[in-house]
């Protein structure tokens, strides 16, 4: 090692890691930390239960179109009779030149086939089946009026961020439940134990148990004096406490995330053998969920040292914190109240990270929400669409950064507030520590 | 109630020096309340060097004294001063301070060495520095034996001991003990007391409390007396020695038979008084207690009682204080 690197690092090595290591050493040593960690790990391995025992379900197939069904009882399902010219209703009509389909056939076989769409108007789609292509006349095969038969059209305005779907009749009108809801049910776990079990509720309890009492407890044992009586600043000391109490929760926090990345990676649908797409998903909640717990850490433990009961300001706080997480979720990103928030930050870290990882989450929702079919009219009198399995979960638990900004911007911008929040919490926080008589 | 911001400076020991040609501890007229509680009212003082022990009775305010110093509190009236610097505002000084606080709890979980390297680091060492000066303090403190062991498996002597050999680690200046000798088994008072006579002789200054007067004459004859937050009397123990044995003292037997017993001490013209408090509780009164202390156990012998217990119940500091009080303590 150089001179100057040898200089740097025992400089570091004296005061700074000497605080952080007995901090550590310290946590290592009690009881309680290991059972926050073990009741987290554990709470968050229940969830995952859930989720495997799901991902091994299969999802019910629905004939969205009702062309499995033969009507006229011919032994050819309606949807092979429409494909090869004949008349489903009558049992007189039915071609004889094919052996008739299992009705099974003609279940899911219209799956939703949309390319990559971008702003503007997308013609998509594609009859898989032919029950549109069979239609006899042009303007059957064309109801959205676009002039061209038998396609979806999906209008994108970017700038609104709205989308229209208008689809000719039977074209992707029956894709596989089984598949997209697997899909969409694995993005909106990740989505769900991600944002609200990992970044909210991981972030706010290890904090609330590890860190209000960081300072505090210190005081009321009276061991502070050991630390206090020594030339350095109390500013230091805060830092440097904090320093090992991120010794600890973030690695617990990373390895959590790792482990549920490869449980849900091998678990989860897909023709590859592990989802490696989902990684920079799993990394941005634990990234977020670091940030969160260190910016909550710094609060409550600067609470820890303002009142001896400052856990009863950290819950104060952790209860705001919870009704931002639900704004922020449940908003989908519409909502600024959120910036006034630690855990809207936290947020967009997520949903940026998502749009960069998963670029077709969007189109996977609004092509689930729409896909099920329609359904009944609503009070505007317009037809509803009936939601795949799984598309109102996902389309929950999504969000879209809405910061007006590129993704990676945006996760660039919400980690630096998040940054930020933790550097003047540290500051108030030491301020605070530096007036406080200790007795 | 706003946070008082007024402390500032780093704690870089390298940038910070002593003010040259001041006391070592600087008190002038310093007042500290809390609420309405006057715990220091305006004491002034100047200690530099040699040993002095700081007596007073629980409450006197000795620990405010030493919360100040160690800037944990702040002065609410006048100016203290430590190496020339005001402890509340700058930490720095305390490089060349080493403080064992009165607080019994201790970070049980670590072995001694852990402790006393751990916070030896705190004044900038490197590891290795830290493990060095921490097997040199732990034996001067005679730990050297059992600096491995855990602190939560050492008796209260023991405890204490680390405690002092935490806050040589620095070679500090300045040695400030709250109540050191508290709690300890014999042997453990001994060599605490040998210690802190030892760093006086180094030439450090020694601030030690206590509210036993026999400790600190052991130690030292540089004494303060605090009493309801002033400085009530300051100077050589002999002097107050002197005074004190112009005033009665009362010892108290415990004894099967008290009245079997009273009668050994009737011809000793040493005994003023004697009173039968309950049924086996013996009172003597004298003026000199040394002497009567020294011919106890000879009468006890010969009166071939049961001695269950002797206690001065009128310990020698609150005889001080209501012989400089004039009886009001």
């Amino acid at each position: 090692m150089s001179n100057r690197m040898d200089t740097i690092w025992s400089k570091l090595d004296r005061k700074s890691t000497a605080i952080a290591e007995f901090t550590m050493r310290q946590y290592r040593t009690r009881i309680s930390t290991w059972a926050v960690l073990g009741a987290a790990s554990v709470a968050i391995f229940l969830m995952l239960l859930f989720y495997i025992e799901a991902m091994n379900t299969e999802i019910e197939a629905i004939d969205n179109d009702g062309d499995s069904f033969d009507t006229d009882g011919d032994g050819y399902p309606d949807g092979q009779e429409r494909l090869e010219g004949t008349n489903p209703e009558s049992d007189q009509s039915f071609p004889d030149w094919v052996e008739p389909d299992p009705p099974e056939k003609w279940i899911n076989e219209d799956d939703i086939d949309w390319d990559t769409l971008s702003d503007g108007e997308n013609y998509v789609g594609q009859d898989d089946d032919g029950d549109c292509e069979n239609l006899d006349t042009g303007s059957q095969r064309d109801t959205n009026d676009n002039n061209r038969e038998c396609d979806v059209v999906v209008t994108i305005d970017e700038l609104n961020g709205t989308i229209n779907i208008d689809a000719d009749s039977n074209v992707d009108e029956d894709p596989d439940e089984d598949k997209y809801g697997k899909e969409a049910g694995h993005r909106a776990f990740i989505l769900g134990i991600g944002k609200f079990g990992i970044v909210y509720l991981l972030g706010i309890f290890l904090p609330l148990f590890l860190a209000t009492g960081l300072i505090r407890e210190e005081m009321n044992d009276g061991t502070i004096h050991y630390m206090l009586a020594k030339p350095i600043a109390r500013g230091e000391v805060l830092l440097y406490r904090m320093l090992g109490y991120i010794g600890i929760t973030w690695p617990f926090i990373i390895g959590l995330c790792i482990t549920m990345a490869l449980i849900t990676g091998f678990t989860g649908p897909g023709d590859g053998v592990f989802r490696w797409g989902d990684i920079g998903v799993w990394m941005t909640i634990a990234w977020a969920a670091m940030l969160v717990s260190l910016v909550y850490g710094t609060i409550f433990c600067g609470f820890g040292i303002i009142w001896k009961n400052g856990v009863i300001l950290a819950i104060l706080f952790a209860a705001w914190e919870l009704g931002m997480a639900f704004v922020a979720i449940l908003s989908g990103g519409d909502s600024s109240i959120r910036y006034f928030s630690v855990i809207g930050w936290g947020m967009i870290i997520v949903d940026s990270g998502v749009a960069v990882c998963w670029p077709d989450n969007w189109q996977l929702i609004q092509s689930g929400l729409w896909g099920g079919g329609q359904g009944e009219e609503n009070w505007l009198g317009e037809m509803d669409y009936k939601p795949l399995p799984g598309a109102v979960p996902l389309d929950t638990f999504s969000a879209d950064s809405n910061l007006g900004v590129s993704s990676w911007l945006a996760f660039v911008i919400s980690s630096l507030v998040l940054v930020f929040q933790g550097v003047l919490s540290w500051f108030i926080g030491q301020s605070i520590f530096k007036g406080k008589e200790v007795d | 109630m706003m946070p008082d911001m007024t402390q500032h400076g780093k704690a870089e020991t390298k940038d910070w020096k002593p003010v040259a040609n001041t006391p070592v501890i600087m008190f002038d007229r310093v007042s500290k309340t809390y609420g309405r509680i006057n715990a220091l009212g305006g004491v002034s003082l100047g200690i530099s060097g040699g040993v002095t022990g700081i007596l007073g009775m629980n409450g006197a305010g000795k620990s405010t004294m030493f919360k100040l110093m160690m800037g944990k509190v702040k002065a609410s009236s006048g100016a203290i001063r430590l190496f020339g610097t005001d402890p509340w505002k700058n930490p720095a000084p305390y490089s060349r301070v080493g403080f064992v606080p009165e607080h019994e709890k201790l970070h049980d979980w670590m072995t001694a060495f852990d402790f006393v390297t751990t916070f030896a680091r705190l004044h900038g060492m490197t590891r290795d520095e830290a493990a060095g000066e921490a097997a040199r303090v732990l034996s001067f403190v005679s730990l050297e034996d059992v600096m491995h062991k855990r602190i939560g498996q050492f008796s209260k002597g023991m405890r204490q001991r680390v405690k002092i050999a935490h806050a040589l680690v620095n070679d500090p200046e300045l040695i400030i003990l709250d109540e050191p000798l508290q709690g300890c088994d014999p042997l453990a008072r001994t060599t605490i007391m040998n210690v802190i006579k030892q760093l006086g002789a180094m030439g450090r200054t020694v601030l030690v409390s206590s509210h036993i007067l026999h400790e600190i004459e052991r130690i030292t004859e540089q004494i303060v007396i605090l009493h309801r937050g002033r400085v009530l009397a300051l100077g050589n123990s002999h002097a107050i020695r002197e005074m004190l044995d112009q005033h009665p003292h009362k010892i108290v037997i415990d004894c099967e038979n008290p009245r079997e017993l009273a009668k050994n001490f009737v011809d000793l013209e040493e005994v003023t008084g004697i009173t039968f408090k309950t049924t086996n509780k013996l009172q003597i009164e004298t003026k000199h207690l040394g002497e009567v202390h020294k011919r106890l156990p000879e009468i006890i012998v010969n009166s071939k009682q049961l001695v269950t217990g002797i206690d001065n119940p009128d310990d020698d500091l609150q005889s001080i204080l209501m012989y400089l009080t004039g009886g009001s303590i």
